[in-house]
């Protein structure tokens, strides 16, 4: 037997290796240590779940595979809720699989900023193993739908750069379903590639198991503990330990992995602080014909032109009526007439490249705690990202547009486009998301600022390795998959490498 | 309290011309699975939700009276108000409310339907649990 979950009974595992967390992170890990012969043991709070199990409505994603049921909120000036994977596979069986290579620029601030050199060679290296094991590629004609679609004809006929998506979804059959996992199969997700190569190997995969805390012993890392909880209900099952002979590498994400090292008793002044995000916000278009915007990859079409000046991204997403149906404004019969153009709507996005930055602590039960607001600045950023969007709409032939922020009208007309510009710039007149996280436990060459050196080791710990986003010290202004995985293999060969 | 739920659920998403309101069954089903499913937070959160939303006529309508007992033009203004008040901590209670009652609004057959969507079949439970091997 080599997978068990929620048992009853208590377990208790010797591996050379554990990793804790499946996601984007951790799964490559595991699957390189255990290709390289090691015993590994990769333990995943979330449930297991096959492409065939994957639920159908939103209300059945956010119970089997969003974190906290996808409402766990910042805490700060505006409670925005924080969207992350939990299952295995993380973050990577929810998201849309958009790869992008790690920019140059970052490269060169890391190491201008905190003394970060010699990554770019090898993380290069690494996504080009990693494009062609996730069988990269563009979104295709026939898979845009009419909602990517437009997004591409506006943002030509606006004058800037766009393209159809670089994704990692061979055969993508243009379900739109990409937030509720691809029940088709066609998402190549850490639990679909990485995760087998584990079990193959003889390895162990842990799910429904939450660690509680890592075990340190003589300032060495020995392994793990928690208690298996159940899938459907979240009840507790038994206790578990896994004895690690060689490290623990951690990848439980921005947000798990700081409180997890806080609830492990490891100390260190920057544990916890530099969290960053890219906060997401919509702009719905409605047009003179049906989009049908479920029809065609979820998120097909991207633009970076805007990622360095003045600092966003923009892409599609495929929203279901539920989730447009607690995102437009309003209530009662007034609601419901907006919801009756839905089959109009087109959904475009943004992801603010932000420079404000936030904590993440352990509060009450353990449970992480997000501080996080953005400045003036990121909200400039924001106002001029949704301006852009609605003038992308417009060019693709919307007749009106729905900002989505207070104080602004319900839609507005062509006309009426640069009124976006005097919009609030209070985040509590804004609705948005934080999908796309870093930081909390950083990557440095300054001892006193960063909690782990630039090889991803936690100071001060022997043997305990972060593998995940909570180790990029800054944003990335790109979608934030393909850089995490590279990292973590990266530091995976390097640990290896040590080992030897 | 599941009649308060459901009553104010349904505030939110009545029937119109163009669409269909979320039915009653549909409310008790989704209110069922997150008795059964759902963190404790996610239950208090939406409870919250509905008695503020209950008791909060005053603050939208100028009606000293609880939204049960409301009109139906009165609480459908209640409705469209709350949503939108700008007592932000409140505004954000409602918002637990109406984003469950959105989630069983737009999961229902007729509504999807009548978006041109095929109809969601019952949600599938992770086959890999217990002691297996894949
Ligand atoms: C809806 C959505 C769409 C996105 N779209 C894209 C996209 O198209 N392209 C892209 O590049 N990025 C996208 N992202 C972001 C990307 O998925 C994340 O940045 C990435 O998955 C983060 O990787 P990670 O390893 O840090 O954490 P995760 O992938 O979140 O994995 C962490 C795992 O650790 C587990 N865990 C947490 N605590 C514990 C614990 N105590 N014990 C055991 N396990 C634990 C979690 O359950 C989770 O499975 C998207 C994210 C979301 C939410
Ligand atoms: S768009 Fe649909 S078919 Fe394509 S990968 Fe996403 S869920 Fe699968």
């Amino acid at each position: 037997m080599t997978h068990r979950s929620a048992g009853v009974r208590p377990t208790h595992l010797s591996a050379d290796y554990v990793v804790v967390g499946s996601g984007a992170g951790g799964a490559i890990a595991a699957a390189e240590l255990a290709r390289a012969g090691a015993r590994v043991a990769l333990i995943e709070a979330g449930a297991w779940r096959q492409p065939q199990d994957l639920p159908h409505s939103i209300l059945g994603t956010f119970g089997a595979t969003l974190d906290q049921w996808g409402v766990s909120i910042t805490r700060g000036r505006a409670l925005w809720p924080i969207v992350q994977g939990r299952a295995v596979g993380g973050g990577t069986v929810v998201n849309s699989a958009i790869i992008v290579r790690t920019p140059a620029d970052l490269f060169e601030r890391w190491s201008s900023e905190l003394g970060i050199d010699g990554l770019a060679d090898a993380v290069w290296a690494a996504q080009d193993e990693i494009e062609a094991e996730l069988e990269v590629g563009p979104t295709q004609p026939d898979q845009l739908g009419r909602h990517n679609a437009l997004a591409l004809a506006g943002a030509a006929a606006a004058g800037y750069p766009s393209h159809p998506t670089v994704r990692a979804t061979p055969g993508c059959a243009g379900a739109g379903t990409c937030l509720q996992g691809c029940r088709r199969g066609h998402k190549r997700s850490a639990d679909l590639v990485y995760v087998p190569q584990v079990l193959d190997a003889g390895g162990w995969v842990l799910s429904n198991a939450p660690v509680r805390r890592v075990l340190v012993q003589g300032g060495k890392a020995v392994g793990v503990a928690g208690r298996f909880i159940d899938p459907i209900t979240g009840r507790p099952g038994g206790t578990f330990r896994v004895d690690a002979d060689k490290a623990v590498i951690l990848a439980a994400s921005a947000a798990h992995t700081p409180t997890l090292l806080q609830r492990s008793g490891v100390r260190h002044p920057a544990l916890g602080e530099g969290f960053r995000a890219h906060p997401g916000t919509t702009s719905f278009g409605i047009y003179p014909d049906p989009v049908d915007m479920v029809q065609g990859a979820s998120q097909g079409w991207a633009s970076t032109a805007f990622r360095t000046d003045p600092g966003y991204k923009l892409e599609t997403l495929s929203m279901p009526p539920e989730l447009v149906a607690g995102r437009l404004m309003g209530g009662g019969k007034a609601l419901v007439d907006r919801l009756a153009a839905y089959r109009h709507m087109a959904c475009f996005v943004v992801g603010i490249r932000a420079e404000s930055v936030g904590t993440v602590r352990a509060g009450w039960g353990g449970a992480p705690v997000v501080r996080y607001t953005l400045d003036r600045a990121d909200m400039e950023r924001a106002r001029h990202a949704i301006w852009t969007l609605a003038r992308t709409h417009f060019a693709a032939g919307a007749e009106a547009v729905v900002p989505g922020v207070v104080g602004l009208p319900y839609s507005l007309g062509p006309d009426q486009v640069d009124r976006i510009l005097q919009a609030s710039l209070d985040p509590r007149h804004w609705v948005a998301i934080l999908s796309h996280l870093f930081g909390g436990a950083v990557m440095g060459a300054d001892p006193q600022r960063a909690v782990c050196d630039p090889r991803g080791r936690v100071r001060g710990v022997r043997g305990l390795l972060v593998v995940d986003a909570a180790v990029i010290p800054s944003n990335l202004g790109v979608n934030p998959q393909h850089t995490i995985m590279a990292l973590s293999r990266t530091f995976t060969r390097r640990l290896l490498e040590e080992g030897a | 309290m599941r009649w308060i739920l459901t009553r104010a659920m349904q505030a939110f998403f009545p029937h119109t011309d163009a669409l269909p309101g979320l039915a009653e069954e549909a409310a008790h089903a989704h209110l069922d699975r997150l008795d059964a499913e759902a963190p404790l937070l996610f239950r208090l959160g939406l409870i919250a939700g509905a008695l503020a939303f209950t008791l909060s006529p005053l603050l939208t309508v100028g009606l000293p009276l609880p939204s049960l007992w409301l009109s139906a033009e009165r609480l459908d203004l209640h409705a469209d108000r709350a949503a939108s008040h700008p007592l932000y901590l409140y505004k954000m209670l409602i918002f637990t409310l109406k984003m469950n009652a959105g989630l069983a609004w737009g999961a229902q057959d007729q509504v999807r339907r009548a978006l041109a969507l095929a109809p969601l079949p019952p949600d599938p439970r992770t086959t890999l649990a217990g002691e297996v091997t894949p």
